[in-house]
């Protein structure tokens, strides 16, 4: 056993390499939040490994061009990150609302790190929130938005929820785990509770004893609160009985 | 392991791809047609049928538009500026590809995954935390390596073991990368063995530290620390800042 594997900042060569787990990654940039010189060194490893990808460049085939080209004409693009007095970016100073840092932060490692927070196990092909189950792009949008904030939250009838929300973006990530599992003929329906009422925000998929699948949920409003309450399986356009979960959203902040 | 300078596709004692990871097709992957330029180039030709995308230029260096403007004004929706980053870094993002995915077909689908991720999310390109290239090169990186880790098997990660070298004959090499390529041989020749091993392990064929480690019967920690070792020598043998 090598108890020089406690420093963090060995992993930083593997870490610029991607030679790293879900997990191991997901820690690693848990640290680099607080880790300047880590940044910076992470920076010019990364240029290293530029030059590694260049020494085996290749001449694509030429039919990939009018793929490549076609496909960007017809998929729409994130808009900007717009500061709100002068445009510009945010600054890096905010780095410590920020979950993780938006170093090549991919999907995986935003799961896996969501996953550490409801401390579900985590452990390759066998960790709950399973990278195969989430297709959906808009997930990794939210979870890598440069303004993405995680709450957390006990749900009262037994389990835990985390949501990583947006502003910018106007969206969440809800995921869960431990939720008391419900008969065949109910489900968890969550909600969008703003003041004029609660808009359905989608059935919690599955009732599994290992964490929810992610959910996105788009179209939040100033004041919205996200909700959890008990249903009928068929889900339900209005709530039927008291929220196990009710979560406020943080309100937006300048920079 | 093979005592090799470890980068893919240069060892003259590797044989054709054998066990190719995924569903081996072996075979090449394209030839690109056309009369060779005098930098011995080969225009792409223009297959689009009936878009607007304008005429197609060779891959040249020298007159490069900065890759970081390309990148702006794609942020921007301008689509002419997106076949500048695709002329400009396409190879370079099929090359670090296939040397992780090998397989020729799933190579080009990651590619194609991480050309429209480029496009997607220009504007989150964030200048500050690395050059242009360097957000190019981690996505595609990245995203080989999560093709890899998903779909792998152990006996074809057993396979892998064996042979640490792409069948060269498979893909068209870009002649100027010829005096990056053995920029990076030297510099990786600089390192020792164990650190040489470590990265190109990690880099090219996509193994976790803990992984290496069980391959090369070393310690984790000492994987690690080759890996972190390895890449600083490296970095400052090639002049990186």
């Amino acid at each position: 056993m090598n108890l020089r594997g406690s420093d963090p900042h060995t992993l930083a060569g593997a870490y610029a390499m991607d030679a790293v787990t879900a997990a191991d990654r997901a820690a690693f940039e848990q640290h680099l939040v607080g880790c300047e010189p880590c940044q910076q060194e992470i920076r010019s490893l990364r240029e290293a490994t530029v030059r590694l990808a260049g020494a085996v460049a290749v001449q694509p085939p030429p039919a990939m061009r009018d793929v490549a080209l076609a496909a960007a004409a017809r998929t729409r693009q994130l808009p900007p990150v717009v500061g709100p007095e002068t445009g510009r970016r945010p600054a890096r100073a905010a780095a410590r609302r920020r979950w993780l840092p938006r170093l090549a932060l991919g999907l995986a490692g935003a799961l896996a790190a969501v996953a550490i927070v409801l401390g579900v196990a985590v452990d390759g092909a066998q960790h709950r929130l399973d990278q195969a189950q989430v297709r959906s792009r808009e997930i990794a949008t939210v979870l890598n938005a440069a303004d993405a904030t995680m709450l957390t939250a006990k749900i009262s009838t037994g389990g835990t929820a985390a949501v990583v929300m947006s502003h910018r973006d106007r969206a969440l990530v809800f995921t869960a785990a431990g939720l008391q599992p419900l008969p065949a003929s109910e489900s968890y329906e969550l909600w969008l509770m703003g003041p004029g009422g609660a808009r359905p925000a989608g059935m919690v998929p599955g009732s599994r004893p290992g964490a929810v699948s992610p959910m996105v949920v788009s179209g939040l409003a100033a004041g919205d609160r996200v909700g959890l309450t008990v249903e009928p399986a068929s889900g339900s356009p209005r709530p039927t009985s008291s929220p196990v979960l009710i979560l406020y959203l943080s309100p937006r902040r300048n920079g | 392991m093979k005592g090799s300078q470890g980068l893919p596709g240069h060892d003259p004692a590797a044989g054709p791809a054998a066990g190719a990871r995924g569903s081996a097709q072996p075979g090449r992957v394209g030839q690109p047609a056309g009369p060779v330029g005098p930098d011995h180039t080969r225009p792409v030709p223009n297959v689009g049928g009936g878009q607007a995308f304008g005429p197609v230029q060779p891959v040249q260096r020298g007159d490069q538009p900065d890759l970081g403007l390309l990148l702006g004004r794609v942020a921007r929706g301008d689509q002419a500026a997106f076949q500048g980053v695709y002329d400009r870094a396409a190879g370079q993002i099929l090359g670090i590809v296939r040397a992780v995915v090998r397989d020729p077909a799933q190579s080009e689908e990651v590619t194609q995954e991480v050309l429209l991720e480029v496009w997607r999310t220009a504007s989150r390109f964030d200048a500050t935390l690395g050059s242009p290239l360097a957000w190019l090169t981690t996505l595609a990186h990245r995203r080989a390596v999560d093709r890899v880790r998903s779909e792998q098997k152990a006996a074809q990660r057993e396979v892998r073991a064996a042979r640490s070298a792409i069948a060269y004959d498979e893909v068209t090499e870009i002649v100027e990368a010829r005096l990056d390529r053995e920029r990076v041989r030297r510099c990786l020749g600089s390192l020792t063995e164990l650190q040489r091993q470590s990265v190109t392990l990690a880099y090219y064929d996509g193994y976790t530290y803990r992984e290496v480690a069980a391959l090369l019967g070393v310690a984790v920690g000492t994987v690690k620390t080759r890996m972190r070792d390895g890449l600083i020598r490296l970095r400052d043998c090639l002049g990186v800042e």
